[in-house]
């Protein structure tokens, strides 16, 4: 880890983390990241259109059950692209699709995805991780 | 799409993900694509014939 890392409070990492959620490979954009936010964002973005392709479900909290909860804070990790789903666009999915069960697997890995990213973004934003 | 077909985009997407988060330089990136993959799909298939052996349950109410 470099001084300059060591000493100043991680603000920026914190910015950036923000917005590598918000908007996903946003974060090692402006980290200078180019081809790997490149690749990051066909894999997520693939993901989430093809979970939403197939209607699977984007999870939601329920009452009473706890899982939902926790697969909802996965789900959200993709950003942008979930409350635009849930909020602008009022989807669901549609549990009677043929695809659903496959759908709900593409849409929660692309939020748990994105969540790993912000991980990153932030050890990088640290000088905790070896760059080349 | 088929359910084979579907494994093997997530499989795909999976092994993209990870190639490009945990390796760097060209090389390591497509070894570690390769083995995650290959992991993957492998895995499936070998699973789904091991499942094979087992007895069956009754037949999936049609809604």
């Amino acid at each position: 880890m470099t001084e300059a890392a060591k000493s100043s409070f991680p603000l920026r990492a914190l910015l950036l983390c923000i917005a590598a959620w918000l908007l996903p490979t946003s974060g090692h954009l402006f980290l200078g990241k180019r081809f790997r936010a490149l690749g990051f964002a066909v894999v997520l973005l693939a993901a989430f259109a093809i979970g939403l392709e197939l209607e699977g479900n984007l999870y939601r909290p329920v009452p009473g059950q706890p899982l939902s909860y926790l697969a909802t804070l996965g789900a959200m990790g993709v950003g942008a692209p979930y409350l635009v789903a849930r909020y602008a666009t009022g989807y669901e999915g549609r549990p009677e699709a043929p695809g659903f069960e496959y759908g709900t697997v593409f849409l929660l890995s692309a939020g748990l995805m994105n969540l790993l990213l912000v991980l990153d973004v932030w050890d990088i934003a640290n000088g905790r991780r070896d760059e080349e | 799409m088929s359910h084979l077909a579907l494994m093997t985009v997530y499989a795909l997407l999976v092994g993209a993900f990870f190639a490009l988060l945990w390796r760097r330089g060209r090389k390591e990136q497509l070894r570690l694509f390769l083995q995650i993959f290959g992991g993957m799909m492998i895995g499936a298939i070998l699973l789904g014939w091991l499942m094979y052996f087992f007895p069956t349950g009754p037949a999936a109410p049609i809604p």
